[in-house]
C-alpha cells in the first residue's frame, strides 16, 4: 500500500513545475561549482606540492645539528583536500601553515660591546594567522560550493515540496477520500514523506553526477576509495538533511487548515533558521565571551615573562664570573650603577678604567667553559618555552571561542549540517585542528630527533640549544623526521560523527512530530 | 473609490498571517543583530582611540626627523550598522612617511582580535531587509491577481464601473504600506537602541544618509512587489505563481550574488600582473640607487663610498624607501664629514619623494588592473540581481562602499603631502636633527595632525545615484509591462 502512495506521489510531482525548476537551479549551481573547481584546484594542489618541496630540500641544506634546532622544522604546510569542491570550510581564514619563524633576537653576554655575539635565540613554534578579508576589495560573497547547496537548497525545496502536502489535500477534500479508504494514516504519512525525499533526491543525485563528471575530467583531483566513501556519507548527511526539513514541512502542513498559512510559516522559520541563524547566534555567542588578547597585551605579558628570565640569567653570569676572577665583580658593579644613575657610571668607569679594561681582556679571552654554556643554553630554553607557552595559550582562547560559538550555531540545522559536511570533506575547522595536532607531533619528533642525534655523539657535551654544546657531526638529511599531512578516513568520521548523531537525532524528532501532529488532526 | 480599494487591500493584508510573521521576524533579526552590531562597534572605536593614542605617542617620542614613526587609523563608520561594506573588512592602519605614498593596498590590519571569527559571516540590517522583506513582498505578490482571479473576485470587482488601472494601482499602494511598517518600525528600533547605547551618535547628515537608505529600502522592496505582481497577472494559478516567485527569489537573493563572481575571469594573469609591477618598481629604485652613486661620486670626502663615519639603518619595501638614524652623539672623527652628510641626506630625501611618487604611480596602475578591476567587474556582473544593486546602493549612503575606502587613502596621500611640507617647512632633510639628536631632540609641537572627514551628503547620494536610478527604473519598466498586461488580458 505505502508502495502505491509513494509512487503516485512521485509521478504527481514529476509532473509539477517545482520538479522543473528544481533541477535546473540544482544543475546549473552543481555545473558551477564543478567549472570553478577545475580552474581554481590545480592551481591549489600546484602551489601545495611547490611549497612542500621548496621546504624540504631548505630542511635538507641543513647539516649541521645545531643549526637545524635554530631555523626549525620549517614551515609545514597543511594538505589541500582532494574534495574541497564539496566544502570549502571558510579555508581562506584557516592558516595553511603551521609554523611562523619569527622575532629572533640575539645578544652579547660579555661587556665589550655588540661586536661578538654569544647567545643566540633558536626556532619557536608559533601558529600564523590568515586575514585574506584585509586585503580583499571584493564585494562579500560565499562560494558555491555543495554546503552552500545543500544548506540552502535542500531545505528550501523540501519545503516547497511539502506546504501543501497535507493542508492541500485537505482544502480539496481528497485527504478525506483518500483516508476512507482502508489506509491507516502513518502509512499514508509515509508514503508522502517517501514520495517527496525521492523527489528531491532525484534531481540532486543527478547534478551530483553530472557535478563529478565534470570534475572527473581534470586530471589533479583523483579520487580514491576513501574518497568516494567520503562521498557516500556526504550523500547520506546531504539526504538525511533534506529529510529532516519534509518532516519539518509536513509537520507544519499537517497542523494547518490554509495551505497559504503553512507556506509563510515555514519560509518565516526557514529564514530565521538557515539563512540568520548561523552567523546571528555564532555573532551573539562570542558577544557574550571575554575577547582574547589583543596584540599589545600579548606583547606585554610575553616581554614581562621574558624579563624575568633574562634577569635570572645575567644574576647568575655574574655570579659565575665573579667566581672565576676577582676584577669581574668591578664590571658587575658598573652594570648595576649605569642601571640606576649613567653619570654615576660614566664617574666610575673614569676612576677605575685600567682595572675595568684589563677584567674585560681577562673575560674575552678566556675559554667558554661547560658551566657557562649551560646557563647560555638555559636562557635560550627557557625562552623558548615562554614563548611557545603563551602562544599555545594564545590559540586555546582563540579556538575556544570559536568552538563556543559553533556549539551555539549547532541550534541551526543548516550550521550542523555544514560542519558535518566540513568534517567529512576534510575542510573548515575540525580539519584544521587535526592538523594543529599533527604539527605538534611532528614537532615533538623533531626535538627528539635533534637530542638523540646529539646523544649519539660521544664527543659531544650534550648542552643543547648552543653550537659549542651540540655535536658537530653532520647528519644525513634522510634520517631528518618528515611531516605528512594526511587525511584519513577514520579522522574525517570521527569528527563529523557528532554533528551526524545530532541530524539523526532532529530527523527523529521532527518526523515523530509529524506522526503525532497528523495522527491527532481533523481530517 | 481608488481609497476604498486601497483600504480594503490593506486590512485583508494587514490581517494575513504572512504580514505578522513577518514583521515578528524582521523585528527580532533586527533587534538582536542590532544589539550585536552595537557592540561590535563600541570595541571598535575604543580600539580606534586606543590605537590613535598609542601612534600619537610613538610619533612624539621619536629624537631625530628620520626616527620619525607616523601612522594613521581609519575611523570606525557608525553607518557600518546598517550596510557594513567593506568598512569592517579592511584594514584600518596605514604609515605614513615620505618615501612612500599610501594606496588603498597599504592599509594593513594590526589589530585582528580573534581572527578565526571571520569564520562566521558578519550581518548588517541591510541584508535582513534585503532577504525577508524581499520575501514577505513576493508573498504579498503573488496572489494578488491570479489569486482574484481563481476566486472570481476579480471578475467581480472589474463589474464595477471600476478602472484596471486603479485596481493595479490599488493593490500596490497597500502592498507597499505594509512593507513600509517594519522597515519604519525596525528603524525606529534601531535608532531607540542606538540612544540608549549612547556610544553611536548619528550626526544630522549621518541621519539624511539613513533617510537614502529607507529610500532605496522602498525602491527595492517596491522591485520585488512588481516581479511577483508581474507573475501574478501572467499565470493564472496560484500555485504557478508561487513556485515561480520563489524560485525566482532563491535565485535572485541568494544564488545569483554568489554565482557571478565565478563566471568571468576579467584580470587573467594576476600573478604575471604583479610581478611586471615589482619589476618596474625595482628598476625604479636602482635609479635612485643610480642617482645615490653619482651624488657620492662628487663628494669631495675620500673613500669609496665616501665616509661619512655615521652609522646607517634603513628599511625598505617593494613600495617605499626610507632609512632611520638617531646618533646619540656625533664624535669628533665624524664632526667634520657632518655637513657633507647634511647634504647628502637633503638630496635623499628629495629623491626618494620624487621616486616614491614614480613608484605609485605604477602601483596604482597595477591595483587598478588587478583587485580595483576584479572589484568592478563583480559589481557590474552582480548588478543584474536587484539585491545587489541594493546592496551596493545602501553601501554607497553609508560610505562603507569602495569609493568611501578610496577617500580615505586619498585622505591619508593628502596627509603624506603635509607631512613633506611641514619637514620642508622646517628644512629637515638638510638639518643636523634629521639624523643626530646631540643639539637636542625634535620638538613635535606643531606636526600636523590627521583628519579624515567622510564624503559629503551629496557626494553619497551621487554615488548612489547610478545603482537606484537603475532599480527605479527597474520599477517603472515593470509596472508599465505589468499594467499593459493587465488591461488586456482577458477575465
Amino acid at each position: 500500500m505505502i508502495g502505491h502512495i509513494v509512487k503516485r506521489e512521485f509521478f504527481d510531482h514529476l509532473n509539477s513545475l517545482r520538479f522543473a525548476l528544481t533541477t535546473l537551479i540544482l544543475t546549473a549551481l552543481m555545473v558551477t561549482n564543478a567549472v570553478v573547481h577545475l580552474q581554481s584546484h590545480p592551481d591549489k594542489v600546484r602551489r601545495y606540492s611547490e611549497n612542500i618541496t621548496a621546504d624540504q630540500n631548505k630542511l635538507q641544506s641543513r647539516t649541521e645539528l645545531y643549526e637545524l634546532l635554530k631555523e626549525g622544522p620549517g614551515k609545514l604546510y597543511k594538505q589541500p583536500s582532494a574534495l574541497t569542491f564539496i566544502a570549502d570550510g571558510g579555508d581562506a581564514f584557516l592558516p595553511n601553515r603551521g609554523t611562523t619563524n619569527w622575532g629572533s633576537w640575539s645578544r652579547s653576554t660579555g661587556f665589550g660591546g655588540g661586536s661578538n655575539v654569544n647567545v643566540r635565540s633558536i626556532w619557536s613554534l608559533d601558529y600564523p594567522t590568515a586575514n585574506p578579508n584585509a586585503r580583499d576589495l571584493r564585494p562579500k560573497a560565499t562560494k558555491i560550493d555543495w554546503v552552500f547547496i545543500i544548506t540552502y537548497l535542500l531545505s528550501f525545496i523540501p519545503l516547497l515540496f511539502t506546504f501543501d502536502a497535507l493542508s492541500g489535500e485537505r482544502e480539496s477534500g481528497t485527504l478525506r477520500l483518500c483516508l476512507a479508504n482502508p489506509i491507516s494514516r502513518p502509512a499514508l504519512l509515509v508514503g508522502k514523506f517517501l514520495g517527496t525525499l525521492i523527489t528531491v533526491l532525484i534531481p540532486f543525485v543527478f547534478a551530483v553526477l553530472l557535478n563529478l563528471a565534470v570534475i572527473s575530467l581534470d586530471s589533479w583531483t583523483q579520487l580514491g576509495i576513501a574518497d568516494w566513501g567520503r562521498l557516500g556519507m556526504i550523500l547520506l548527511i546531504a539526504s538525511g538533511y533534506a529529510s529532516i526539513f519534509i518532516a519539518v514541512g509536513l509537520m507544519v502542513s499537517a497542523s494547518t487548515r490554509d495551505s497559504r498559512v503553512s507556506l509563510v510559516v515555514l519560509l518565516i522559520v526557514w529564514v530565521a533558521l538557515v539563512v540568520f541563524m548561523p552567523s546571528t547566534l555564532g555573532t551573539l555567542a562570542t558577544k557574550s565571551m571575554s575577547p582574547v588578547q589583543t596584540a599589545h597585551q600579548r606583547k606585554m605579558a610575553r616581554s614581562s615573562a621574558l624579563d624575568q628570565i633574562n634577569d635570572d640569567f645575567n644574576k647568575q653570569m655574574a655570579n659565575k664570573q665573579e667566581a672565576q676572577s676577582p676584577t669581574a665583580g668591578l664590571l658587575n658593579q658598573l652594570q648595576e650603577l649605569a642601571k640606576t644613575s649613567p653619570e654615576a657610571a660614566k664617574k666610575f668607569a673614569k676612576e677605575n678604567e685600567a682595572e675595568l679594561r684589563s677584567a674585560m681582556a681577562q673575560l674575552e679571552s678566556q675559554e667558554v667553559g661547560p658551566v657557562e654554556l649551560r646557563i647560555r643554553a638555559e636562557l635560550v630554553n627557557k625562552d623558548v618555552e615562554i614563548r611557545e607557552q603563551l602562544n599555545r595559550e594564545h590559540l586555546r582562547a582563540q579556538l575556544a571561542q570559536v568552538q563556543r560559538a559553533r556549539m551555539v550555531t549547532r541550534f541551526s540545522p543548516a550550521a550542523i549540517v555544514q560542519y558535518a559536511l566540513e568534517s567529512m570533506t576534510g575542510t573548515g575547522l575540525n580539519r584544521h585542528l587535526q592538523f594543529l595536532e599533527g604539527v605538534d607531533i611532528h614537532i615533538r619528533q623533531f626535538r627528539n630527533f635533534i637530542t638523540e642525534t646529539d646523544r649519539a655523539d660521544t664527543e659531544s657535551l650534550h648542552i643543547i640549544g648552543v653550537p659549542d654544546g651540540m655535536s658537530k657531526k653532520p647528519i644525513s638529511p634522510q634520517a631528518l623526521p618528515r611531516f605528512e599531512d594526511k587525511i584519513t578516513f577514520s579522522d574525517t568520521f570521527n569528527a563529523a560523527i557528532v554533528d551526524m548523531l545530532l541530524l539523526i537525532l532532529l530527523l527523529g524528532v521532527f518526523l515523530s512530530g509529524a506522526f503525532l501532529v497528523f495522527i491527532r488532526s481533523d481530517v | 473609490m481608488l481609497r476604498t480599494l486601497i483600504s480594503q487591500e490593506l486590512l485583508s493584508l494587514m490581517m494575513s498571517a504572512r504580514f505578522l510573521a513577518a514583521v515578528v521576524i524582521t523585528l527580532l533579526l533586527v533587534v538582536a543583530n542590532t544589539v550585536v552590531l552595537i557592540d561590535e562597534h563600541e570595541n571598535r572605536v575604543a580600539s580606534y582611540s586606543q590605537q590613535e593614542k598609542v601612534h600619537r605617542e610613538k610619533a612624539v617620542a621619536a629624537e631625530t626627523y628620520s626616527r620619525l614613526e607616523l601612522f594613521v587609523e581609519r575611523p570606525p563608520n557608525p553607518l557600518s550598522l546598517f550596510s557594513a561594506g567593506l568598512d569592517k573588512r579592511l584594514g584600518t592602519t596605514v604609515e605614513i612617511y615620505h618615501g612612500d605614498v599610501p594606496l588603498i593596498s597599504s592599509i594593513s590590519a594590526r589589530n585582528l582580535g580573534n581572527p578565526y571569527l571571520n569564520l562566521f559571516s558578519q550581518i548588517d540590517l541591510v541584508s535582513i531587509f534585503q532577504v525577508v522583506l524581499s520575501l514577505l513582498a513576493l508573498l504579498f505578490a503573488y496572489d494578488a491577481i491570479a489569486g482574484d482571479w481563481e476566486s472570481g473576485t476579480l471578475r467581480l470587482v472589474i463589474s464595477h464601473p471600476v478602472r484596471r488601472g486603479s485596481i493595479l494601482f490599488g493593490k500596490y499602494i497597500a502592498a507597499m504600506i505594509c512593507l513600509l511598517l517594519p522597515v519604519l518600525m525596525s528603524l525606529l528600533m534601531v535608532l531607540i537602541l542606538c540612544s540608549l547605547a549612547s556610544s553611536i551618535q548619528f550626526s544630522t547628515t549621518d541621519l539624511l544618509r539613513i533617510g537614502g537608505i529607507v529610500w532605496t529600502t522602498i525602491v527595492y522592496l517596491s522591485l520585488f512587489y512588481l516581479i511577483g505582481l508581474l507573475i501574478s497577472t501572467t499565470t493564472r494559478r496560484t500555485a504557478t505563481s508561487l513556485m515561480l516567485c520563489m524560485f525566482l527569489w532563491v535565485g535572485l537573493v541568494l544564488v545569483y550574488p554568489n554565482w557571478s563572481r565565478f563566471t568571468i575571469n576579467p584580470v587573467g594573469d594576476m600573478r604575471a600582473e604583479r610581478q611586471s609591477a615589482s619589476q618596474q618598481i625595482e628598476q625604479i629604485w636602482e635609479e635612485a640607487d643610480r642617482e645615490e652613486q653619482r651624488f657620492l661620486a662628487k663628494s669631495p670626502l675620500e673613500g669609496d663610498p665616501p665616509r661619512f663615519n655615521i652609522g646607517y639603518s634603513g628599511s625598505s619595501s617593494s613600495s617605499g624607501r626610507r632609512y632611520g638614524f638617531n646618533m646619540m652623539k656625533v664624535n669628533e672623527a665624524s664632526e667634520p664629514s657632518v655637513p657633507h652628510f647634511q647634504n647628502y641626506q637633503a638630496f635623499i630625501g628629495t629623491t626618494y619623494i620624487r621616486l616614491a611618487e614614480k613608484a605609485a604611480l605604477i602601483r596604482e596602475q597595477r591595483l587598478a588592473r588587478t583587485d580595483i578591476r576584479q572589484a568592478t567587474w563583480d559589481k557590474r556582473l552582480m548588478k543584474f540581481s536587484p539585491a545587489s544593486l541594493y546592496t551596493f546602493a545602501t553601501s554607497a549612503w553609508a560610505g562603507t562602499d569602495l569609493k568611501g575606502m578610496l577617500d580615505f587613502s586619498r585622505a591619508t596621500q593628502g596627509y603624506r603631502q603635509m607631512l613633506i611640507d611641514y619637514l620642508r617647512d622646517k628644512d629637515a632633510f638638510a638639518s643636523r636633527q634629521w639624523f643626530a639628536s646631540d643639539q637636542g631632540a625634535v620638538d613635535w609641537w606643531d606636526l600636523p595632525q590627521f583628519r579624515f572627514e567622510r564624503a559629503e551628503v551629496w557626494e553619497n547620494a551621487q554615488r548612489a545615484l547610478a545603482d537606484v536610478s537603475l532599480l527605479f527604473l527597474m520599477n517603472l519598466i515593470l509596472f508599465i509591462v505589468t499594467f499593459l498586461i493587465f488591461i488586456k488580458v482577458e477575465v
